[in-house]
């Protein structure tokens, strides 16, 4: 086994307010340098607040998680800041772009927190921009541009500063069939070029087939985990057949 | 690209955010910046020699200054609420809350700088023409076009120092949440209104009897003095508060129950209202209290303006009254003629001539009937042997009917009582007419009373000031009084009050518009997504528009209407104090607003319609 980048131990997150709603109930987890996994399960199972506690987007009740050999949650503000903006990369499934900023300034707005100089910034740029096959639409508005194209962007901010973890939720979501392929050949690419770990919520078994693991949440806790052989289509059926079982994938007729 | 970049690019290209707020913080800072012009005026020291007017103008600069702290603060807490998520954006993507704060400091602080620098430039555009205005207003002819460094250095200074003061202290708010609150803002529902029938009812209770005891003047509003009315302001305040949030969820809770509920549109609009209530509550709230503001200002300032000539000539009954007293005989022949003479150029006038005498310590008047049918201005009086009759001292005084009784002058009769001064207020306390027999043997000092009554004095300013100038008040010898000279003066203040108050009422219409218009540009976008989806399942654009009238309507509408009613109940328990021709100059400066208001409705509605359908 590689080396581990990411290490989710006990993770358990309770939602207070008229009702106390435990939303994960204990879950371990480990994900390995370079590995792309996709997590699924049945709607409210509890796999996107699981995504958003390693995002250090939302604060887990109890257990521990390790990213790249730190614990996120002990870092100060402008620690925990810095560390969102060198380690991690996200991608969302409404994109969430600043529709102030043009394409270009929103996927350089991680290096301009960071004061990178002009020139870093241009080569980083490029870089990404060719990779993604977005450089027509630079120069536009948020909102000038396609789903697709909207998640090109997105994808472009979340890796422009070689992130070591990829988290990405539901980022088909909001997609064609055209755009799936597209976006999930990237994923694809991505963790093979940039040896970038991609943790990915999903529900769609085809975009999930893309993985290397599936790992399956119900009720808050970690179910099943399938790894994928040779086979991608036998890999897409296992996934289909885990998901039927939970009562969460096709319905047979 | 840096971290200015973003800021500049944040606010240029979400013009439509920050417009309004932008415009009314250059008219509050203009206004500031023009009064302070006029206070600062080289030549207003020769001119207002009591600087009464500097000092006004200062007050009412200070005014705008402690309003303007409240609207950037009220109007910052909203950009800091619509920016939500962007904020939970950039945090995301590594942000820090120092570079969050910092970056929202920047952007208010590059708002601030162009709107000072923007007020000023055209301050000093307008100034010249606004010292035009204020010359014929303030009447001061001397009033040219100055640079006025004092004025632009202290608006600059007392602005700057404002937005950065406020600023800092609002982004030291921002609270550390955890993102996916931030992320999640635009999709949670918002707090709904909550039933608090023991506030509104204490509130009520309270405001009803502070304002009771102050206008019965009770003894205990005097001991406290401003506190109570203080406390009278805030319980009004939150009065009108739980008013408006309560009216609105009863008025809801009538609907939902309603036959006609499930109705057409009425289920999507009463809905609607409940979804935003507490949001429409706080906009109408905040637009009553903007538009009484407003109101106030120019009805009563306007009203007090237009009685100017009217409550001149009840304090100071005659154009010119000439007091002589004892031992001064001969001046005052030669006074009346020299006024006499000046008179007869001046136009057409009346002379009455005549006299009282007077126990000097109680100021307590004697005239005999003789001397007061001279005066003129009443009906003639007939007097028995034995009857006297009252006449007031002082404008707004009851006259003690009995005080006569302490003197020795036999059993009188009291007949009869004249509620208004006969000469000018506050000359005597009192004047008993008495029959003429009677008036002989009193043996107080006399005074001997010239007085005149000019046709047109309202336009014989000039005439006044030769005689005046000549002929003044020179204690123990000789008393003047003249309503022309008074109404010139009064008309002086309530021009400026009413200048004054006019600008104020511009900028509360102002910060009214503003708060209006941020408030429906940031419900647009949830708004067209909610239409575009019912629009999808069969919903005409008519029925799109009737919804959106009645919501709007809701917004501008209701806000006018109870500030009106407040208005007008205040202006009815203060029925004593004031005369008609105010209920009637209220009531037409309610119906140009109410115009102006109607237009922009209709205004309002049709950008706003296009805005959600497109």
């Amino acid at each position: 086994m590689t080396n581990t980048i990411l290490n989710v131990k006990q993770l358990q997150k309770e939602y207070t307010g008229e009702i106390t709603y435990k939303a994960l109930k204990g879950i371990d987890f480990h994900l390995g340098e370079k590995e792309f996994v996709a997590v699924m399960g049945p709607s409210g199972s509890g796999k996107t607040t699981f995504l958003n506690c390693i995002s250090t987007i939302d604060r887990p009740s109890n257990g521990s998680i390790i990213i790249n050999s730190k614990d996120p949650y002990k870092l100060n503000d402008d620690e925990l800041a810095r560390f969102r903006r060198t380690e991690l990369g996200f991608v969302f499934q409404d994109f969430n772009l600043v529709h102030t900023l043009t394409v270009e300034e929103n996927i350089l707005l991680p290096l301009t927190l960071d004061s990178v100089t002009e020139k870093d910034m241009k080569q980083s740029l490029a870089k990404v921009v060719a990779f993604l096959g977005i450089e027509e639409i630079l120069k536009k508005r948020t909102f000038e541009i396609s789903g697709g194209q909207k998640q090109r962007v997105a994808i472009a901010r979340a890796v422009i500063h070689n992130p070591k973890l990829l988290l990405a939720d539901e980022p088909t979501g909001n997609l064609d069939s055209k755009s799936v392929n597209s976006v999930m050949t990237l994923f694809e690419s991505i963790n093979k070029t940039f040896n970038t770990a991609i943790l990915m919520v999903t529900h769609d078994a085809y975009v999930a087939s893309f993985a290397e693991r599936v790992i399956f949440i119900q009720d808050g806790i970690l179910y099943n985990e399938i790894h994928r052989g040779k086979n991608k289509q036998q890999f897409y059926q296992e996934i289909m057949d885990t998901l039927t079982f939970l009562g969460g994938g096709q319905h047979e007729f | 690209m840096n971290f200015n970049h973003i800021v500049v690019q944040n606010i240029l290209r979400d013009k439509s955010t920050y417009i309004s707020y932008f415009i009314s913080s250059v008219f509050s800072i203009l206004v500031f910046f023009l009064f302070a012009t006029t206070a600062f005026h080289p030549m207003l020291v020769k001119l207002d020699t009591t600087s009464t007017l500097g000092i006004t103008m200062l007050l009412a600069s200070f005014f705008i200054y402690v309003f303007s702290i409240v609207f950037i603060i009220y109007s910052l807490f909203a950009f800091l609420k619509k920016k939500t998520k962007t904020l939970g954006t950039f945090m995301m993507m590594g942000a820090s809350m120092r570079q969050i704060r910092k970056m929202v400091f920047r952007e208010n602080m590059i708002i601030a700088g162009a709107a000072i620098i923007t007020a000023i430039v055209s301050g000093l555009v307008i100034a010249p023409l606004f010292l035009m205005v204020a010359k014929k207003i303030l009447r001061a002819e001397t009033f040219g076009m100055y640079v006025p460094i004092k004025a632009i250095l202290l608006t600059v200074v007392l602005f700057s120092l404002l937005f950065l003061v406020v600023t800092k202290f609002m982004t030291r708010m921002i609270k550390k949440e955890e993102i996916v609150q931030l992320l999640k803002a635009d999709i949670t529902q918002e707090k709904l209104i909550k039933p608090a029938p023991f506030k509104l009812i204490g509130s009520i209770i309270v405001s009803v009897f502070m304002l009771f005891s102050m206008i019965k003047e009770m003894n205990w509003v005097a001991s406290f003095g401003m506190i109570s009315y203080i406390v009278l302001f805030i319980s009004l305040l939150l009065a009108i508060y739980f008013t408006i949030t309560q009216g609105m969820l009863a008025a809801i809770r009538v609907w939902q129950k309603h036959p006609s509920y499930f109705r057409k549109t009425n289920m999507l609009f009463v809905s609607n209202l409940k979804a935003k209530g507490r949001s429409h509550a706080h906009i109408i709230y905040l637009l009553t209290i903007l538009l009484l503001g407003a109101f106030v200002c120019t009805s009563v300032l306007y009203s007090s303006y237009y009685n100017v000539k009217e409550k001149t000539e009840i304090l100071y009954p005659y154009s010119f009254q000439y007091t002589s007293l004892p031992g001064n005989e001969l001046e005052a022949k030669k006074d009346s003629t020299f006024i006499e003479a000046t008179l007869d150029e001046a136009g057409n006038y009346e002379a009455y001539y005549s006299s009282f005498k007077t126990d000097e310590k109680r100021r307590i008047a004697f005239m005999s009937v003789t001397n007061f049918n001279q005066l003129g201005q009443h009906k003639p009086l007939t007097l028995d042997d034995k009857e006297y009759f009252v006449a007031a001292g002082h404008e707004g005084v009851h006259p003690n009917k009995d005080s006569i009784q302490d003197y020795p002058f036999g059993n009188l009769e009291f007949t009869g009582l004249e509620n208004n001064n006969i000469l000018s207020t506050g000359l005597q306390n009192v004047y008993y007419i008495v029959p003429d027999k009677v008036y002989e043997t009193i043996k107080y000092p006399e005074y001997k009373i010239f007085a005149y009554e000019l046709d047109d004095w309202t336009n014989k300013v000039h005439t006044a000031k030769t005689i005046l100038s000549k002929i003044n008040t020179e204690p123990d010898v000789r008393l003047m009084a003249s309503k022309i000279e008074l109404y010139d003066v009064e008309k002086f203040v309530k021009s400026i009050m009413f200048f004054i108050g006019f600008m104020l009422s511009l900028i509360f219409m102002s910060a009214a518009m503003s708060i209006l218009y941020f408030y429906l540009q940031t419900s647009l976008e949830r708004e067209r997504e909610k239409f575009s989806g019912i629009r999808k399942i069969g919903f005409s654009i008519k029925e799109l528009a009737s919804v959106v009238t009645k919501e709007l309507a809701a917004l501008i509408f209701i806000p006018f209407t109870f500030a009106a009613f407040i208005l007008f109940a205040t202006l009815f328990g203060m029925h004593n104090h004031i005369s008609l021709a105010f209920y009637q100059l209220t009531a037409i400066g309610l119906g140009i607003f109410l115009l102006l208001f109607i237009i922009s409705f209709f205004f309002i509605r049709k950008g706003y319609l296009n805005k959600l359908v497109n």
